[in-house]
């Protein structure tokens, strides 16, 4: 997982760990060589109908002519109906429909391979080797693909046909015409996804190496194409027999061959329409479609190796639904802790457990037990992966599947008096809970904001939503007094995200979180994206505003020494599990768990030693590289 | 602005391209058109002046000696005066003429069966991504059948069961022949009539590609973390839906309709073909049998401009619908 990714949307610890990147190409193997099983799909009913359907046609196509008679033999009765001894009728000249329809098979495979191959190397030509190389050549190279994609193919085409007499139109000039006509689009994708490649930290180690272009080009780059370029052949073929048998279909096909396009082209003039001849004209159509199905089946099975998220994780069915069965056991949840006074509670969490059910099923979350004050902020400290954006998550129910709460009670102490079980309210019910009671910041505020509407949108949904009965102006006059809260211009309302820093997107989140003053406030590493400066400019806004607002934080970090100056409380995570839970000064001053010391000894103190780097390989709770977490706090 | 000046730029230059294209094409090609056409002509009884001799080889080459360049700057100087020639095909009718007569039944049909179908898919496609993992999905497979299938294949079956069998549609051509075209009811109504089978036939072999393209992009777009904001946000599923996933997930097909028009103009071509629609595509065909280049050309341009001239339109639609494009250079 890199955090370089231009794509937007990086990884979040919360992912399940199947399918989890957002990355499509991160998924791919870096190296052709290192996994080349991976390039290949997975089986699944799609592929193998859609590789029946293909191999089927093609081994009619391919092995079928010489068993079947002449197919230009004339017979007298023309128009006959399929009867055994002709199994698909003959057309009007009395020709067998069926030897025609497997010299046309072969015809239009023929062209179809030939242009698939001619318009992937066209493709590869001016999508990758200009995406690799940049500068003029590349500006040259797009300008001319995306020239040659606006203009409209088959009217070239047929212009191009029309010039050419029908004796010179061999079956490889329409070959030529066709790829020539139908690289653009592929060229255009392979480009983008080039220079996305090329950016990566691999190549760029590459090169810093000092390896030759041609080398960078075809080991590091051509094999984490290679899918995209398997999806883009199955295209230019499916396109390119569609493209044949409509010209042939038009008349301006290969002269002297039988392709399925010429067959239809003969029905249509034989006047197998109106003699309601379906014999004639179905089956080539047929041919044509099944096989192009039968492509486009196989392409949705490469698609998902080239984009993961298309890919359906299987959720392993739980004998029961545990998590109804433990809402039901947690009806009432009014006992409280005794040294914990029942009305200073804002929330508490009883033996809470998430499990990720895939295949190999995960426990992200050990039988937590927390409780929050009014007014509190408690610090979450773990290092990534050890569950505490998962449980953050399932707090407000915002875990997705497979994750899957197993056990276990969220209530929620309103200042009304009631509780709230949140594990059991109704969709409309949370739906209303989410927000005016409980709000979020996220992890990585960059994208946290919809990009293509303003700030001020965003903000105002939640209000009509929530607060049906405001006007307009009300809301506009709210929206503004949030963002002055947070120190952010209220012009800046009619801007977008792209247009604010990453700070002052972070303090819209806040602001936005605080609109309908919540009672309690989750943030999940709400400032670890950000420089130190803008960090400490916001923690001291949040401090600030807890004080005034009286709203509860839960705040989640990695960053214990952050959290010490911040909380009053912090709980420590680890693989999923609560290992130290104490006031910050204890936990600061004489941490009782091993792991504790180790975290905080891990940090450099600027008056003592510098600390020791932890975080490595000793990933407790997931087998995740070593790099994913120190990259996270490598990134300021 | 910038965002708009580029766009702009990269037209004008296609568009020189295509002139280009269509200025090289007859001259690369074997045999000597001029001499053809104008044979053509006086049979037809036309005159057959020097000017019009000049005004056929400026459109399509001549071996009269006369450099390239020049013959290209008169090429360009006609084309900027609307002169595309003479129509052999209808003589005397003007190239500019035939194809005025032509344009809008395609621009009508193509035009509305396109938009229509874009709309259908999006929609679909919206939802069917947006519910990922029910029923749903197993339209997907079901879609790309139809997109899968040739277009003039599927309108001959269409032909064959809603016209021949079924009797609901007429055969062919756009109107009824017998009625005076004008604009009265009785010749509106006719013309919808003829235009409600093509219009299904590019819809059905079409909107599958926008179905899929806009699914796909849906399920990505569900795990940004703007949605799950949004969800935590406590908004209605349909307001995340519309306003959050849907609209973000949209950009990707509003680009990729300006790029496919061109493919649907070429699949609306042939249904033309099929239904005898009095279109600019059957018009090209028939050129094209009749050997009348000037026509062909005339068309060529014709559907290039307006495929570049929509384009254009949609790119500056972008503009507008993605704030992102008006900053980035």
């Amino acid at each position: 997982m890199t955090n370089l990714s231009p794509l937007p949307g990086g990884a979040d610890e919360s992912a399940p760990p199947v399918g989890g990147t957002t990355d499509p190409i991160a998924t791919a193997p870096r190296r052709g060589r290192n996994g080349l099983r991976a390039l290949l799909p997975s089986w699944s009913p799609k592929l193998g109908i859609g590789l029946f359907l293909v191999l089927g046609i093609a081994l009619f196509g391919i092995v079928g002519p010489p068993f079947f008679p002449n197919p230009n033999a004339i017979d007298p009765i023309g128009m006959t109906e399929p009867s055994g001894e002709y199994l698909l009728g003959t057309t009007q000249t009395g020709q067998d429909v069926l030897a025609q329809l497997a010299h046309s098979t072969r015809g239009s495979l023929q062209i179809g391979l030939l242009v698939g191959v001619l318009a992937t190397l066209l493709s590869a030509l001016f999508g990758i080797v200009g995406g690799y190389l940049g500068g003029a050549i590349d500006e040259g190279f797009s300008l001319f693909t995306n020239v040659m994609l606006v203009i409209p193919g088959l009217p070239l085409v047929i212009v191009v046909a029309g010039f050419v007499p029908a004796e010179d139109r061999g079956w490889w000039t329409v070959a030529l015409v066709l790829a020539v006509t139908g690289w653009a689009a592929a060229a255009r994708v392979l480009r983008a996804q080039t220079l996305s490649l090329r950016n990566r930290d691999y190549v760029a180690a590459a090169r810093v190496a000092g390896e030759k272009r041609w080398r960078i080009v075809s080991v590091e780059i051509l094999p984490n194409l290679l899918p995209l370029l398997a999806s883009q052949f199955v295209f230019a073929v499916i396109a390119a027999i569609l493209a044949e048998a409509g010209l042939s279909f038009l008349g301006l096909g290969a002269s002297n061959s039988h392709t399925l396009g010429t067959m239809l082209y003969f029905a249509q003039n034989g006047f197998a329409l109106q003699y309601e001849a379906w014999w004639w004209f179905v089956p080539p159509g047929l041919l044509i479609a099944l096989f192009g199905c039968g492509l486009a089946l196989i392409n949705f099975s490469i698609d998902e190796i080239i984009n993961p998220k298309l890919r359906i994780t299987r959720q392993v069915k739980a004998v029961g639904d545990v998590a109804e069965a433990a809402v039901a056991g947690h009806e009432a949840v009014t006992e409280s802790s005794p040294d914990e006074r029942r009305d200073d509670l804002v929330l508490t969490v009883r033996g809470l457990n998430v499990v990720y059910r895939s295949e190999r099923p995960v426990h992200a979350v050990k039988d937590v037990s927390l409780t929050l004050r009014r007014g509190e902020i408690l610090g979450l400290a773990g290092e990534s992966g050890c569950g505490k954006t998962t449980l953050a998550y399932a707090i407000n129910r915002l875990h997705r599947p497979p994750a899957e709460v197993t056990e276990g009670s969220v209530t929620f102490h309103d200042r009304s008096g009631q509780d709230i079980d949140l594990l059991a309210l109704e969709n409309e019910e949370l739906r209303a809970f989410r927000w005016s009671k409980l709000s979020m910041v996220f992890q990585g505020a960059m994208n946290s904001l919809n990009p293509v509407i303003t700030i001020h949108e965003q903000l105002d949904d939640v209000l009509t939503t929530h607060e049906p009965g405001m006007s307009k102006e009300e809301r506009r006059a709210r929206c503004a007094e949030v963002l002055t809260l947070v120190g952010v211009d209220p012009q800046r309302l009619d801007s977008f995200a792209h247009e604010l820093s990453g700070g002052m997107r972070q303090r819209v989140m806040i602001a936005m979180a605080m609109l309908l003053n919540p009672q309690v406030m989750i943030m999940d590493e709400p400032t670890t994206a950000l420089d130190v400066v803008v960090q400490r400019g916001i923690l001291r806004e949040i401090i600030r505003l807890r004080d005034e607002l009286g709203f509860a934080v839960i705040f989640i970090t990695h960053d214990l020494p952050l959290l010490l100056e911040l909380t009053d409380r912090i709980a420590v995570m680890r693989a999923g599990e609560i290992v130290e839970y104490a006031p910050a000064e204890e936990i600061y001053a004489s941490p009782r768990h091993e792991y504790t010391r180790r975290l905080l000894e891990s940090f450099p103190s600027l008056t003592g030693d510098r600390g020791s780097f932890i975080r490595t390989g000793e990933s407790a709770s997931r087998t995740e590289p070593p790099a994913a977490s120190a990259n996270e706090r490598a990134q300021p | 602005m910038r965002y708009y000046v580029r766009k702009l730029g990269f037209y004008l230059v296609a568009l020189w391209a295509a002139l280009t294209l269509n200025f090289f094409i007859p001259r690369m090609m074997p045999g000597n058109p001029v001499d053809a056409l104008l044979g053509k002509l006086q049979q037809r009884g036309g005159q057959v002046g020097p000017e019009v001799r000049e005004s056929f080889e400026a459109l399509l080459g001549s071996d009269s000696g006369e450099p390239l360049w020049n013959q290209y700057f008169t090429y360009l100087g006609n084309l900027a005066r609307g002169d595309l020639g003479i129509a052999t095909s209808a003589f005397p009718a003007k190239v500019s003429d035939v194809i005025g007569q032509s344009l809008p039944w395609t621009v009508g049909l193509v035009g509305i069966a396109t938009l229509l179908s874009f709309a259908l898919g999006v929609v679909l496609g919206a939802v069917v991504g947006w519910k990922r993992g029910s029923w749903l999905d197993h339209l997907v497979p079901a879609t790309t059948v139809l997109s899968a299938v040739p277009y003039f294949w599927l309108a001959l079956i269409f032909v064959l069961i809603f016209s021949s069998q079924l009797g609901w549609f007429p055969l062919n051509h756009g109107y009824d022949v017998a009625l005076s075209t004008g604009w009265n009811w009785e010749f509106i109504s006719s013309v919808i009539e003829h235009g409600t089978l093509p219009a299904l036939t590019i819809v059905v072999s079409s909107v599958g590609g926008w179905l899929l393209g806009m699914r796909n992009m849906m399920v990505s777009t569900i795990s940004e973390d703007y949605i799950l904001t949004a969800q935590a946000k406590g908004l209605r599923n349909r307001r995340i839906m519309s306003r959050y996933a849907a609209r973000n997930a949209v950009l990707p097909s509003v680009a990729g309709f300006a790029i496919s028009l061109g493919f649907v103009v070429s699949g609306s071509i042939i249904t033309e073909q099929v239904f005898s629609y009095p279109g600019i595509g059957s018009r090209l065909l028939s050129a094209v049998q009749n050997s009348d280049y000037a026509l062909m050309q005339g068309i060529f341009l014709v559907i290039t401009v307006a495929v570049l001239g929509a384009n254009l339109v949609i790119d500056l639609l972008y503009g507008a619908i993605d704030p992102r494009t008006r900053v980035e250079n």
